[in-house]
């Protein structure tokens, strides 16, 4: 196709190929004519370096035709100043001499495009973040640096050549691994923008962390209440293809073509809709709960936090969403009493396998959550050691009325209600031991404050102690919130729980702490102790943030592209993320956030079609061996061998190609070109750079 | 400094602020414990869990977080000449349990050694010194512990400077080195003539 001639002409003679692929047409035969320009970004360059030295030594600079120098050259006027450059002198490249080309790399190249140039002869030279804010006492030393930057920019401007993006066609369906608050909202928003979407869930039933808590903090609504709504929207749907106790088992491809693979564990029981496909109409689980009656396997209750039995085939909650029950293979007998029990529906599989899907998306959404952190690696609190020591999480369910005690706090050692309940915060939070987490988990002073109102509210007589460091109370109504709880009696006590002992015989516990503010160490005994756990990413999440190839920060959570100005994308083209995956915040935040990813999704789809950069390797056939250990190496699989005149050679798939340079970089042949990055460009930079501007 | 209320000089002189005492950082005195210490004391987000773990501050009016406060604001001269400064046990647990990671007892450490730098040391301190220098012990070994050793089948003295006093020359050596016996007879004989 047209690749395989650009490649052809490319060995034969670059300047022609420059002609050849360029959408406008350049000045036959010329020297390059580079322009500079220098910003002075207010004083955050021009404080540092000496603009006008710098401007005098960059008008020396072989090829140089033109220099000029703005304020700010990212404003329109510094803009127009190139647009009419290139008008002017018949420029054939342009460097920028300012900030990171993560920023404006963009800016300027729409500037070159307007001025009558292909966008890609344009290069940047950092003299900001690489020089200025590093360099901010050297003046001498960071002008010569900028000098430096500016010439190795030129020597690879005079090389630069025209590129063509390309463009490929966009999947119209999306897919949301995980269906927490942050997923379900994601997939609603995506379904009901016409995009098939396909929302992936882990365990048996959709809600995630939400459905376990009783009430959410200020307006203090049922978390249920609220969720299940959505929960219903999202089984009903058209657009939303709902696949539950399901993983993602590999990815592959790019933004615009993702080839997911989908592993549906073997749940045991059938859909109606399954039980249709086999044959079985009017088949299939409605949900009455007869095998579950019968079953003689007990096990923990995991969504209880353990607080409750649970049988082998099992649903987690009254209102879940799928209602279909689920079989723990891991601990089924396979009596049959349930098979029997479930009659002609026949809706009970015990042979089930699990099953690989194949699904074909555009873009996707990333929304896998939290978990909480092992706070028994504390040992100074006790969790796990001392019965009376429970979890927020454990707190939701004990004070939830749908919950192992009806709603009731009863204290685990004996079942009496405590009456005095202190609250941990930053348990575990804020912890630079290396044992915790050092940042801040967000959301537990907020929940602490609504735990502490909670047992007012219930338990007449009882006094919540809130052991704080500070008390975060940020958002919209929180501090109005805070005011509120402490009126009503909650005692807030700066100072943090050094440890914890409990009465062997009572099981009551004492508390060790320092009041700060009265500069007194205070003993304090309760019946009960909450710890506001810290949370951390989902056990096991890295595999899949690693199939989607999204990083993680130093922290473990996943990683935005940029912390403000970009959190729902991720530095992976396509692929976004929601909630708590990408760091703590509260329902508010992930649901804003999950439509902004779920927004941010939605556009490439829309748009039918996304731009690749054009970075990606050229296999030059004449010096191609065919040898095919470039193949091998591409980290993603962009690469092939395939006969063209009776010999093999290599093949680049450019929407795979991700221009890495690792196969350029090893190909012994020197047959792989790298678009923007090819070695002559490389070598004029490195020259320029040893060689002071000597040729 | 130079406001007054304009009131007669004598009530000028009673009512002047004598609590405040931010004049008297010397943020060279946090470099300096921090460098003795190699902890981080300027790290402290005052939580209290280091207090609250303290086995003296329930029974005195030590109060190590304080002193982590004193060390962060350069405040030298309340830490050092606060007699509470010899008050901790140095058993470690506000160490092992402080969330930033700081060391408390290393502050105090370092503490404890300007001061001492300053002549400011309790006499039961050095005390300890000469003790040490003549028996290789802060705690000599004493009848009720021989007899205690005995009954556990223990020889009575353990094998320390008590059962090799050949010994105790080695850490005369090192007391005398950093004149630490010198000094401390010293003090120990200005104050107690």
């Amino acid at each position: 196709m047209a690749e395989t001639k650009k490649t052809k002409k490319e060995t034969a003679a670059k300047k022609e190929v420059k002609k050849q692929a360029a959408p406008v047409k350049i000045k036959e035969k010329q020297q390059p004519r580079i322009g500079v320009f220098a910003c002075h970004c207010g004083t955050n360059i021009a404080g540092s370096i000496d603009i006008e030295a710098l401007q005098a030594a960059a008008a020396k600079i072989p090829n140089v035709a033109y220099v000029d120098n703005y304020q700010y050259m990212c404003s329109t006027p510094g803009q127009k100043k190139i647009e009419d450059a290139i008008k002017e002198h018949n420029l054939t490249g342009i460097v920028v001499a300012a900030c990171s080309p993560r920023l404006h790399e963009p800016t300027f190249r729409t500037a070159t495009k307007e001025g009558g140039l292909n966008p890609f002869r344009f290069e940047m030279a950092n003299i900001r973040e690489q020089n200025a804010w590093v360099h901010m006492h050297d003046h001498e030393g960071a002008t010569e640096k900028a000098i430096d930057a500016v010439r190795i920019a030129v020597a690879k401007a005079a090389l630069l050549e025209d590129l063509i993006p390309k463009k490929v066609p966009v999947e119209k369906a999306a897919m949301v691994v995980g269906a927490g608050i942050a997923g379900m909202q994601a997939a609603l928003d995506l379904a009901n923008a016409g995009i098939k979407t396909y929302l992936i869930e882990k365990e048996p039933s959709i809600g995630g962390r939400m459905s376990q808590l009783d009430k959410t903090f200020p307006t203090l609504d049922c978390s249920q209440c609220i969720l299940t709504p959505k929960m219903v929207d999202v089984g009903r749907n058209e657009n939303i293809d709902l696949m539950t106790y399901s993983e993602v088992d590999a990815v592959e491809g790019y933004i615009g073509n993702f080839d997911v693979t989908i592993r549906k564990k073997a749940r045991g029981v059938l859909t109606p809709k399954e039980a249709e496909g086999r044959g079985l109409v009017g088949g299939g689980c409605n949900g009455c709960g007869d095998c579950e009656a019968v079953c003689p396997v007990i096990k923990p209750n995991l969504f209880e936090v353990n607080m409750k039995p649970r049988k082998a085939i099992y649903i987690n909650h009254p209102q879940v969403v799928p209602l279909i029950y689920t079989i723990d293979f891991d601990s089924c007998v396979k009596c049959g009493l349930c098979v029997t029990a479930c009659g002609d529906k026949k809706a009970i599989d015990l042979e089930m396998e699990d099953e690989l899907i194949k699904v074909k998306v555009g873009t996707a959404i990333l929304a896998t959550g939290y978990d909480l952190f092992p706070i028994e690696k504390k040992d100074e609190w006790g969790y796990n050691k001392y019965e009376n020591v429970v979890t927020s999480l454990e707190f939701e369910r004990l004070i939830c009325a749908s919950g192992p005690t009806g709603g009731h706090l009863v204290r685990p050692s004996d079942g009496v209600t405590p009456k005095k309940v202190a609250f941990l915060l930053c348990s575990g939070s804020r912890d630079n031991t290396g044992v915790g987490k050092p940042y801040c988990s967000r959301f537990c002073c907020m929940y602490s404050i609504k735990h502490a109102h909670q047992i007012i509210e219930k338990i007449p007589g009882v006094k919540p102690y809130l052991f704080y460091m500070d008390i975060r109370a940020f958002g919209k109504a929180y501090e109005e919130f805070y005011y509120r709880i402490q009126d009503e009696g909650a005692r807030f006590i700066r100072g943090r729980v050094a440890n914890i002992l409990e009465d062997p015989v009572t099981k009551n516990l004492t508390v060790m702490a320092d009041d700060t503010l009265l500069d007194r160490p205070m003993k304090l005994d309760v019946d009960m102790v909450v710890l506001a756990t810290a949370v951390q990413p989902t056990t096991g999440v890295d595999t899949v943030r690693k199939m989607f190839g999204v990083s993680n920060s130093m922290d473990g959570w996943m990683l935005e592209a940029h912390p403000k100005l970009n959190p729902c994308g991720t530095t992976t083209a396509g692929v976004y993320l929601a909630g708590v995956c990408q760091g703590p915040k509260d329902i508010p935040d992930t649901v804003a956030q999950a439509e902004g990813a779920a927004s941010a999704a939605s556009i490439p789809i829309h748009m039918g079609a996304v731009e690749l950069e054009p970075y990606f390797a050229m296999c030059i056939e004449e010096k191609c061996a065919g040898c095919g250990m470039c193949v091998n190496l591409c980290p993603y699989s962009a690469l092939a061998l395939v006969e063209k005149d009776g010999r093999k050679v290599m093949q680049v798939t450019e929407a795979k190609c991700k221009g890495c340079g690792t196969c350029g970089g090893f190909c012994p042949g020197g047959a792989i070109w790298m678009q923007h990055f090819a070695t002559p460009q490389i070598v004029a930079q490195i020259d320029a750079f040893l060689l002071g501007g000597e040729q | 400094m130079a406001r007054t209320k304009g009131y007669p000089a004598p009530l000028e002189e009673k009512l002047k602020d004598t609590r405040l005492y931010s004049d008297e950082e010397n943020p060279q005195f946090t470099k300096t414990v921090e460098k003795i210490s190699m902890t981080i004391p300027h790290m402290c987000y005052q939580c209290g869990t280091c207090t609250a773990s303290c086995p003296s501050a329930p029974r005195s009016s030590y109060r190590i977080r304080k002193f982590v406060r004193r060390a962060l604001l350069g405040l030298e001269m309340e830490a050092l000449n606060d007699p509470d400064l010899w008050l901790c046990t140095t058993c470690y647990s506000c160490t092992d349990r402080c969330p930033r990671d700081i060391a408390p007892t290393d502050v105090i450490m370092a503490m404890r050694n300007l001061a001492f730098k300053r002549d400011i040391v309790p006499v039961n301190f050095l005390k300890t010194v000469t003790a040490i220098y003549s028996s290789g012990h802060g705690v000599p070994n004493n009848d009720v512990n021989r007899a205690a050793r005995e009954k556990l089948g223990l020889p009575r003295d353990p094998p320390t400077t008590h059962g090799y006093p050949e010994f105790i020359k080695g850490i005369q050596y090192i007391l005398d080195y950093y004149e630490l016996k010198k000094n401390a007879d010293r003090i120990i004989k200005e104050r107690e003539g």
